[in-house]
Protein backbone atom coordinates (compact mmCIF):
# COMPACT_ATOMS: atom_id res chain seq x y z
CA UNK A 1 0.00 0.00 0.00
CA UNK A 2 1.23 3.54 -0.83
CA UNK A 3 1.60 6.07 1.74
CA UNK A 4 -0.94 8.21 -0.20
CA UNK A 5 -3.66 5.89 -0.16
CA UNK A 6 -3.44 5.77 4.09
CA UNK A 7 -3.20 9.41 4.58
CA UNK A 8 -6.03 11.01 6.19
CA UNK A 9 -6.00 14.89 6.92
CA UNK A 10 -5.62 15.60 10.65
CA UNK A 11 -8.34 18.13 11.81
CA UNK A 12 -8.31 19.96 14.78
CA UNK A 13 -10.84 21.55 16.53
CA UNK A 14 -11.60 24.74 18.53
CA UNK A 15 -14.47 24.41 20.22
CA UNK A 16 -16.19 26.15 22.64
CA UNK A 17 -17.28 24.81 26.27
CA UNK A 18 -21.35 26.14 26.10
CA UNK A 19 -22.16 25.47 22.29
CA UNK A 20 -19.71 23.30 20.01
CA UNK A 21 -18.26 21.18 22.36
CA UNK A 22 -21.85 19.87 23.62
CA UNK A 23 -22.90 19.92 20.26
CA UNK A 24 -20.42 17.32 19.16
CA UNK A 25 -21.25 15.26 23.33
CA UNK A 26 -24.73 15.57 21.31
CA UNK A 27 -23.39 14.13 18.47
CA UNK A 28 -21.71 11.35 20.12
CA UNK A 29 -24.91 10.46 22.62
CA UNK A 30 -27.09 10.08 19.50
CA UNK A 31 -24.83 8.16 18.06
CA UNK A 32 -24.20 10.03 14.87
CA UNK A 33 -21.27 8.81 12.71
CA UNK A 34 -18.67 11.85 11.70
CA UNK A 35 -15.46 11.73 10.48
CA UNK A 36 -12.57 10.44 13.11
CA UNK A 37 -10.13 12.82 11.93
CA UNK A 38 -10.98 15.61 14.03
CA UNK A 39 -9.40 15.97 17.46
CA UNK A 40 -10.86 18.23 19.92
CA UNK A 41 -9.44 20.94 22.25
CA UNK A 42 -12.22 22.67 24.89
CA UNK A 43 -11.94 26.23 24.73
CA UNK A 44 -13.84 28.62 26.95
CA UNK A 45 -15.24 30.63 24.40
CA UNK A 46 -14.43 30.79 20.30
CA UNK A 47 -12.90 33.94 21.68
CA UNK A 48 -10.31 32.25 23.27
CA UNK A 49 -8.70 31.34 20.30
CA UNK A 50 -5.82 33.35 19.05
CA UNK A 51 -4.04 33.53 15.83
CA UNK A 52 -1.37 32.03 16.64
CA UNK A 53 -3.03 28.85 18.23
CA UNK A 54 -4.05 28.05 14.16
CA UNK A 55 -0.45 28.94 13.26
CA UNK A 56 0.98 26.87 15.54
CA UNK A 57 -1.75 24.14 14.85
CA UNK A 58 -0.36 24.00 10.89
CA UNK A 59 3.48 24.63 12.08
CA UNK A 60 3.12 21.42 14.03
CA UNK A 61 1.46 19.80 10.93
CA UNK A 62 -2.46 19.67 11.31
CA UNK A 63 -4.18 19.49 7.74
CA UNK A 64 -6.52 21.85 9.04
CA UNK A 65 -8.02 24.11 11.88
CA UNK A 66 -11.81 24.09 12.62
CA UNK A 67 -13.25 26.79 15.10
CA UNK A 68 -16.53 26.70 16.07
CA UNK A 69 -18.34 28.49 18.61
CA UNK A 70 -21.72 29.36 19.79
CA UNK A 71 -24.34 31.23 16.79
CA UNK A 72 -24.13 35.20 17.16
CA UNK A 73 -25.70 36.59 19.99
CA UNK A 74 -25.68 33.28 21.89
CA UNK A 75 -22.40 33.60 23.44
CA UNK A 76 -22.11 32.71 27.27
CA UNK A 77 -19.84 35.72 27.14
CA UNK A 78 -22.23 38.05 25.55
CA UNK A 79 -19.48 39.28 22.58
CA UNK A 80 -16.59 36.28 22.96
CA UNK A 81 -17.95 34.81 19.17
CA UNK A 82 -18.11 38.78 17.87
CA UNK A 83 -14.53 38.97 18.31
CA UNK A 84 -13.72 35.97 17.14
CA UNK A 85 -15.44 36.30 14.05
CA UNK A 86 -13.10 39.78 13.26
CA UNK A 87 -10.28 37.66 14.30
CA UNK A 88 -11.14 34.55 12.14
CA UNK A 89 -11.78 36.77 9.12
CA UNK A 90 -8.82 39.02 9.15
CA UNK A 91 -6.89 35.55 9.67
CA UNK A 92 -8.64 33.82 7.41
CA UNK A 93 -8.06 36.32 4.90
CA UNK A 94 -4.53 37.29 5.73
CA UNK A 95 -3.52 33.27 5.10
CA UNK A 96 -5.39 33.19 1.78
CA UNK A 97 -3.55 36.26 0.88
CA UNK A 98 0.06 34.03 1.81
CA UNK A 99 -0.53 31.21 -0.18
CA UNK A 100 -2.56 28.89 2.70
CA UNK A 101 -5.76 26.86 1.05
CA UNK A 102 -8.93 28.49 1.71
CA UNK A 103 -9.76 24.70 3.39
CA UNK A 104 -7.61 24.65 5.82
CA UNK A 105 -9.10 27.39 8.10
CA UNK A 106 -12.43 26.67 8.84
CA UNK A 107 -15.26 28.16 11.10
CA UNK A 108 -18.66 27.56 12.10
CA UNK A 109 -21.54 27.84 14.64
CA UNK A 110 -22.56 25.11 16.36
CA UNK A 111 -25.24 25.02 19.25
CA UNK A 112 -25.96 23.05 21.76
CA UNK A 113 -28.48 21.30 20.04
CA UNK A 114 -26.83 21.17 16.77
CA UNK A 115 -25.66 17.39 17.07
CA UNK A 116 -26.47 16.98 13.66
CA UNK A 117 -24.86 19.95 12.26
CA UNK A 118 -21.75 19.27 14.35
CA UNK A 119 -21.49 15.82 12.28
CA UNK A 120 -22.50 17.49 8.89
CA UNK A 121 -19.61 20.03 9.18
CA UNK A 122 -16.83 17.89 10.07
CA UNK A 123 -17.82 15.61 7.43
CA UNK A 124 -17.77 18.52 5.01
CA UNK A 125 -14.24 20.35 6.48
CA UNK A 126 -12.84 17.05 6.53
CA UNK A 127 -13.57 16.32 2.89
CA UNK A 128 -12.39 19.42 1.50
CA UNK A 129 -9.02 19.08 3.78
CA UNK A 130 -9.10 15.89 1.86
CA UNK A 131 -9.13 17.65 -1.85
CA UNK A 132 -6.52 20.17 -0.67
CA UNK A 133 -4.19 17.19 0.68
CA UNK A 134 -2.10 16.55 3.34
CA UNK A 135 -0.39 20.32 4.67
CA UNK A 136 2.90 20.47 3.04
CA UNK A 137 3.29 24.44 4.35
CA UNK A 138 6.07 24.15 6.81
CA UNK A 139 7.83 21.68 5.07
CA UNK A 140 9.61 22.50 2.37
CA UNK A 141 12.86 23.05 3.74
CA UNK A 142 15.74 24.95 2.67
CA UNK A 143 18.32 25.15 5.96
CA UNK A 144 20.62 21.94 5.30
CA UNK A 145 19.60 20.39 9.23
CA UNK A 146 16.03 20.87 8.64
CA UNK A 147 16.24 19.08 5.37
CA UNK A 148 17.79 16.01 6.81
CA UNK A 149 15.88 15.75 9.60
CA UNK A 150 12.61 16.15 7.23
CA UNK A 151 14.15 12.94 5.08
CA UNK A 152 14.87 11.11 8.06
CA UNK A 153 11.01 11.36 8.99
CA UNK A 154 9.93 10.38 5.55
CA UNK A 155 12.35 7.16 5.88
CA UNK A 156 10.46 5.99 9.43
CA UNK A 157 7.46 6.76 8.22
CA UNK A 158 7.68 4.69 5.55
CA UNK A 159 9.56 2.05 7.41
CA UNK A 160 6.55 2.05 9.78
CA UNK B 1 8.71 75.66 8.41
CA UNK B 2 11.86 75.29 10.42
CA UNK B 3 12.37 78.23 11.72
CA UNK B 4 8.64 78.50 13.08
CA UNK B 5 9.01 74.69 14.46
CA UNK B 6 11.72 76.02 17.02
CA UNK B 7 10.58 79.07 17.86
CA UNK B 8 7.11 76.71 18.98
CA UNK B 9 9.34 74.14 20.54
CA UNK B 10 10.84 76.32 22.60
CA UNK B 11 7.77 78.28 23.77
CA UNK B 12 6.57 75.29 24.45
CA UNK B 13 9.47 74.04 27.06
CA UNK B 14 9.58 77.51 28.27
CA UNK B 15 6.15 77.92 29.10
CA UNK B 16 6.20 74.54 30.64
CA UNK B 17 3.31 73.25 28.32
CA UNK B 18 5.36 70.10 28.01
CA UNK B 19 8.18 67.98 29.61
CA UNK B 20 9.44 66.86 26.07
CA UNK B 21 9.95 67.71 22.91
CA UNK B 22 10.26 64.99 20.20
CA UNK B 23 11.51 65.62 16.50
CA UNK B 24 14.36 65.66 14.20
CA UNK B 25 17.91 66.29 14.38
CA UNK B 26 20.74 65.81 11.52
CA UNK B 27 21.82 62.44 11.60
CA UNK B 28 25.92 61.41 12.09
CA UNK B 29 25.76 60.07 7.84
CA UNK B 30 25.06 62.22 5.00
CA UNK B 31 21.05 62.79 4.21
CA UNK B 32 19.71 61.44 7.19
CA UNK B 33 18.07 62.43 10.52
CA UNK B 34 17.99 60.87 13.80
CA UNK B 35 15.08 61.33 16.17
CA UNK B 36 15.87 64.01 19.31
CA UNK B 37 14.08 63.63 22.58
CA UNK B 38 15.25 66.30 24.39
CA UNK B 39 14.02 68.67 27.79
CA UNK B 40 16.24 71.34 26.81
CA UNK B 41 15.40 74.27 25.20
CA UNK B 42 18.84 74.81 23.98
CA UNK B 43 18.53 71.99 21.81
CA UNK B 44 15.24 73.15 20.02
CA UNK B 45 17.74 74.64 17.87
CA UNK B 46 18.93 71.41 16.33
CA UNK B 47 15.33 70.48 15.17
CA UNK B 48 15.39 70.16 11.73
CA UNK B 49 12.51 69.31 9.03
CA UNK B 50 13.76 67.92 5.56
CA UNK B 51 12.81 65.50 3.03
CA UNK B 52 15.01 62.53 5.18
CA UNK B 53 12.67 62.58 7.97
CA UNK B 54 12.19 58.91 8.03
CA UNK B 55 11.47 57.43 11.55
CA UNK B 56 7.65 57.24 12.95
CA UNK B 57 8.42 59.24 15.74
CA UNK B 58 5.16 58.36 17.60
CA UNK B 59 6.88 54.77 18.29
CA UNK B 60 8.92 56.78 21.53
CA UNK B 61 5.52 58.07 22.92
CA UNK B 62 4.41 54.78 24.68
CA UNK B 63 7.87 54.73 26.70
CA UNK B 64 7.75 58.33 28.25
CA UNK B 65 6.51 59.74 30.77
CA UNK B 66 4.69 63.07 31.20
CA UNK B 67 3.51 65.95 28.33
CA UNK B 68 5.36 65.75 24.66
CA UNK B 69 5.69 67.84 22.33
CA UNK B 70 5.90 66.08 18.90
CA UNK B 71 6.54 66.75 15.45
CA UNK B 72 4.20 64.77 13.57
CA UNK B 73 4.06 64.78 9.63
CA UNK B 74 0.91 62.67 8.46
CA UNK B 75 1.94 58.88 8.87
CA UNK B 76 3.03 60.46 12.29
CA UNK B 77 -0.31 61.67 13.33
CA UNK B 78 -1.99 58.51 12.07
CA UNK B 79 -0.21 56.59 14.64
CA UNK B 80 -0.54 59.04 17.37
CA UNK B 81 -4.55 58.80 16.84
CA UNK B 82 -4.26 55.18 17.18
CA UNK B 83 -2.00 55.32 20.17
CA UNK B 84 -4.89 57.60 21.47
CA UNK B 85 -7.72 54.88 20.60
CA UNK B 86 -5.74 52.56 22.47
CA UNK B 87 -5.26 54.37 25.53
CA UNK B 88 -1.82 54.29 25.34
CA UNK B 89 -1.29 58.21 25.22
CA UNK B 90 -3.89 60.78 26.54
CA UNK B 91 -4.38 63.22 24.13
CA UNK B 92 -4.38 66.36 27.01
CA UNK B 93 -0.66 65.18 27.21
CA UNK B 94 0.38 65.92 23.74
CA UNK B 95 1.12 68.88 21.40
CA UNK B 96 0.92 68.13 18.53
CA UNK B 97 3.40 70.25 16.04
CA UNK B 98 2.22 69.44 12.56
CA UNK B 99 4.32 69.05 9.08
CA UNK B 100 2.49 68.99 6.57
CA UNK B 101 4.34 66.38 4.50
CA UNK B 102 5.20 65.99 0.68
CA UNK B 103 6.80 62.84 1.02
CA UNK B 104 9.93 61.90 1.66
CA UNK B 105 12.84 60.68 -0.25
CA UNK B 106 14.03 56.96 -0.41
CA UNK B 107 17.74 57.00 -0.57
CA UNK B 108 17.80 53.85 -2.17
CA UNK B 109 15.88 54.39 -5.10
CA UNK B 110 18.82 57.27 -5.63
CA UNK B 111 21.14 55.11 -5.45
CA UNK B 112 20.06 52.85 -7.80
CA UNK B 113 19.09 55.41 -10.50
CA UNK B 114 22.34 57.08 -10.20
CA UNK B 115 24.26 53.82 -9.85
CA UNK B 116 26.46 55.46 -7.03
CA UNK B 117 26.26 54.42 -3.17
CA UNK B 118 24.95 57.73 -0.91
CA UNK B 119 28.17 58.79 0.46
CA UNK B 120 29.42 60.03 -3.08
CA UNK B 121 26.38 62.19 -3.67
CA UNK B 122 27.29 65.74 -3.01
CA UNK B 123 23.94 66.78 -2.38
CA UNK B 124 20.46 65.95 -2.69
CA UNK B 125 17.53 68.60 -2.94
CA UNK B 126 14.05 69.40 -3.21
CA UNK B 127 11.55 71.72 -5.31
CA UNK B 128 8.70 70.92 -5.83
CA UNK B 129 7.92 67.94 -7.95
CA UNK B 130 11.32 67.86 -8.88
CA UNK B 131 14.07 66.33 -7.40
CA UNK B 132 18.01 67.49 -7.95
CA UNK B 133 21.14 65.25 -7.52
CA UNK B 134 24.39 66.57 -7.25
CA UNK B 135 27.43 63.90 -8.17
CA UNK B 136 30.76 64.73 -9.13
CA UNK B 137 29.93 68.07 -9.97
CA UNK B 138 27.48 67.09 -12.38
CA UNK B 139 23.39 67.47 -11.74
CA UNK B 140 20.72 65.69 -12.31
CA UNK B 141 16.61 65.86 -11.84
CA UNK B 142 14.71 63.37 -11.02
CA UNK B 143 10.82 63.41 -11.03
CA UNK B 144 9.85 63.21 -7.32
CA UNK B 145 7.86 60.17 -7.67
CA UNK B 146 10.65 57.98 -9.04
CA UNK B 147 12.33 58.69 -5.88
CA UNK B 148 10.00 59.05 -2.67
CA UNK B 149 9.06 56.21 -0.64
CA UNK B 150 6.66 53.85 -2.16
CA UNK B 151 4.26 54.87 0.85
CA UNK B 152 4.79 57.86 0.57
CA UNK B 153 3.60 57.69 -3.06
CA UNK B 154 0.17 56.52 -1.81
CA UNK B 155 -0.21 58.28 0.86
CA UNK B 156 -3.84 59.41 1.93
CA UNK B 157 -3.14 61.72 5.01
CA UNK B 158 -0.01 64.20 4.03
CA UNK B 159 -1.07 66.97 6.79
CA UNK B 160 -2.07 65.48 10.42
CA UNK B 161 -5.92 65.65 10.86
CA UNK B 162 -5.12 66.23 14.59
CA UNK B 163 -2.76 68.47 15.73
CA UNK B 164 -2.40 71.66 17.73
CA UNK B 165 0.03 73.50 15.59
CA UNK B 166 0.60 73.71 12.11
CA UNK B 167 3.92 74.77 10.08
CA UNK B 168 3.36 75.53 6.76
CA UNK B 169 0.12 74.96 4.45
CA UNK B 170 -1.85 71.73 4.13
CA UNK B 171 -1.47 69.45 1.15
CA UNK B 172 -3.65 67.32 -0.48
CA UNK B 173 -3.71 63.30 -0.41
CA UNK B 174 -1.36 61.76 -2.91
CA UNK B 175 -3.15 61.23 -6.61
CA UNK B 176 -2.51 57.86 -7.02
CA UNK B 177 -3.29 55.70 -3.91
CA UNK B 178 -3.15 52.66 -6.44
CA UNK B 179 0.50 53.19 -7.12
CA UNK B 180 1.50 51.23 -3.78
CA UNK B 181 0.03 48.18 -4.63
CA UNK B 182 1.80 46.57 -7.56
CA UNK B 183 4.19 44.13 -5.56
CA UNK B 184 0.90 42.96 -3.80
CA UNK B 185 -1.09 42.63 -7.64
CA UNK B 186 2.27 40.87 -8.86
CA UNK B 187 1.85 38.01 -5.86
CA UNK B 188 -2.22 37.91 -6.57
CA UNK B 189 -1.43 36.68 -10.11
CA UNK B 190 0.37 33.39 -8.53
CA UNK B 191 -1.07 30.54 -7.42
CA UNK B 192 -1.27 29.91 -4.25
CA UNK B 193 1.50 27.50 -4.19
CA UNK B 194 3.54 29.96 -5.82
CA UNK B 195 2.84 32.71 -3.46
CA UNK B 196 3.96 30.70 -0.28
CA UNK B 197 7.24 29.72 -2.06
CA UNK B 198 8.04 33.44 -2.73
CA UNK B 199 7.07 34.13 0.89
CA UNK B 200 9.24 31.31 1.91
CA UNK B 201 12.11 32.59 -0.26
CA UNK B 202 11.90 36.28 1.14
CA UNK B 203 11.68 35.44 4.72
CA UNK B 204 14.87 32.76 4.60
CA UNK B 205 16.72 36.10 4.58
CA UNK B 206 15.14 37.21 7.70
CA UNK B 207 17.63 37.44 10.83
CA UNK B 208 15.23 38.13 13.19
CA UNK B 209 17.10 41.19 14.42
CA UNK B 210 13.03 42.62 15.31
CA UNK B 211 14.22 45.46 14.06
CA UNK B 212 10.30 45.82 11.98
CA UNK B 213 8.84 45.39 15.96
CA UNK B 214 11.02 47.91 17.37
CA UNK B 215 10.73 50.64 15.08
CA UNK B 216 6.90 49.97 14.79
CA UNK B 217 4.53 52.30 16.76
CA UNK B 218 1.74 49.47 16.77
CA UNK B 219 3.66 47.15 18.11
CA UNK B 220 3.87 48.26 21.84
CA UNK B 221 3.52 44.77 23.64
CA UNK B 222 5.36 44.76 26.70
CA UNK B 223 6.21 40.76 26.22
CA UNK B 224 6.50 39.95 22.77
CA UNK B 225 5.00 36.60 21.64
CA UNK B 226 8.18 35.12 19.79
CA UNK B 227 10.45 36.16 22.95
CA UNK B 228 8.01 33.87 25.49
CA UNK B 229 9.80 30.64 26.66
CA UNK B 230 6.52 29.07 28.37
CA UNK B 231 4.99 28.26 26.30
CA UNK B 232 7.41 28.83 22.91
CA UNK B 233 5.49 29.60 20.13
CA UNK B 234 8.44 30.11 17.76
CA UNK B 235 11.78 29.23 17.93
CA UNK B 236 14.08 32.41 18.41
CA UNK B 237 16.70 30.96 15.65
CA UNK B 238 15.81 32.64 12.44
CA UNK B 239 14.47 29.66 10.13
CA UNK B 240 11.94 30.73 7.67
CA UNK B 241 8.79 28.76 8.78
CA UNK B 242 9.52 30.32 12.44
CA UNK B 243 10.27 33.94 11.13
CA UNK B 244 6.65 33.94 8.38
CA UNK B 245 4.91 32.81 11.47
CA UNK B 246 6.64 36.03 13.30
CA UNK B 247 5.45 38.23 10.39
CA UNK B 248 2.16 36.67 10.34
CA UNK B 249 1.10 36.94 13.75
CA UNK B 250 3.19 40.70 14.28
CA UNK B 251 1.00 41.96 10.97
CA UNK B 252 -2.67 39.80 12.95
CA UNK B 253 -1.92 41.59 16.12
CA UNK B 254 -1.45 44.79 14.32
CA UNK B 255 -4.37 45.09 11.98
CA UNK B 256 -6.63 47.81 12.51
CA UNK B 257 -3.53 49.84 14.21
CA UNK B 258 -0.85 49.21 11.36
CA UNK B 259 -1.30 52.73 9.20
CA UNK B 260 1.16 51.48 6.64
CA UNK B 261 3.79 53.69 7.51
CA UNK B 262 6.00 51.36 5.83
CA UNK B 263 8.70 52.03 8.49
CA UNK B 264 9.17 48.18 8.87
CA UNK B 265 10.09 47.67 5.40
CA UNK B 266 12.41 50.65 5.41
CA UNK B 267 14.57 49.51 8.35
CA UNK B 268 14.82 45.93 7.57
CA UNK B 269 18.45 45.10 6.92
CA UNK B 270 17.94 41.97 4.16
CA UNK B 271 14.98 44.34 2.18
CA UNK B 272 12.19 41.97 3.24
CA UNK B 273 9.16 43.53 1.15
CA UNK B 274 7.35 43.82 4.28
CA UNK B 275 4.62 46.25 2.75
CA UNK B 276 3.30 43.81 1.05
CA UNK B 277 2.07 42.30 4.39
CA UNK B 278 1.06 45.18 6.05
CA UNK B 279 -0.19 46.92 2.93
CA UNK B 280 -2.61 44.03 2.17
CA UNK B 281 -4.19 43.45 6.10
CA UNK B 282 -5.02 47.13 5.87
CA UNK B 283 -6.59 46.73 3.17
CA UNK B 284 -8.15 43.60 3.98
CA UNK B 285 -9.30 45.57 7.55
CA UNK B 286 -10.85 48.36 5.53
CA UNK B 287 -12.70 46.32 3.15
CA UNK B 288 -13.93 44.00 5.61
CA UNK B 289 -15.38 46.31 8.49
CA UNK B 290 -14.91 49.87 6.95
CA UNK B 291 -12.31 50.77 9.43
CA UNK B 292 -9.23 53.00 8.40
CA UNK B 293 -6.56 53.02 11.73
CA UNK B 294 -5.43 56.32 12.60
CA UNK B 295 -8.30 58.62 11.13
CA UNK B 296 -10.53 59.36 13.99
CA UNK B 297 -9.33 59.29 17.72
CA UNK B 298 -12.73 59.01 19.26
CA UNK B 299 -13.48 55.33 17.11
CA UNK B 300 -13.08 52.28 19.27
CA UNK B 301 -9.83 50.31 18.16
CA UNK B 302 -10.81 47.43 15.56
CA UNK B 303 -10.25 43.99 17.79
CA UNK B 304 -12.47 46.19 20.95
CA UNK B 305 -15.49 46.31 18.69
CA UNK B 306 -18.09 44.44 16.36
CA UNK B 307 -20.56 44.78 14.50
CA UNK B 308 -24.14 42.63 15.14
CA UNK B 309 -23.73 41.38 10.90
CA UNK B 310 -20.26 41.71 9.43
CA UNK B 311 -17.76 39.00 8.01
CA UNK B 312 -20.15 36.20 8.33
CA UNK B 313 -19.90 34.49 4.83
CA UNK B 314 -16.77 32.11 5.15
CA UNK B 315 -18.92 31.00 8.88
CA UNK B 316 -20.55 27.33 7.73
Amino acid sequence: MTQESKWEPKLLGFLCRWCSYAGADLAGTSRKKYPANIRIIKVPCSGRVDSLFILKALRLGFDGVLVSGCHPGDCHYQTGNYRARRRIAITKRFLEYLGVEPQRLQASWVSASEGGKFTEVVTDVTRGLKEVGPNQLFERRKDGAKAKAGSKGTARAKKG
Amino acid sequence: MEQKLRQEAKALLEQKRVDWIIGFTPGSLKFTTTPLITRDKADTERLVINPFITNNLANFLTEIKGRVGIVAKGCESRSIVSLIQDNKVAREDLVILAVPCPGIIDLAKIERLVGKDRDELDDVSRDGDKVSVKVDGKKKDFAAADVLFDHCLACELPTPQEYDIILGEPRPPAPDLKVSGQNIAELKALTPAERWASWENELSRCIRCYACRNVCPACFCQRCFVEETEPQWTLPMPQWQDNLIFQIIRNIHVAGRCTDCGECERVCPVNIPLRSLTREMYDTVDELFKFKSGMDKDALPLMAHYEQEEAEDFFK
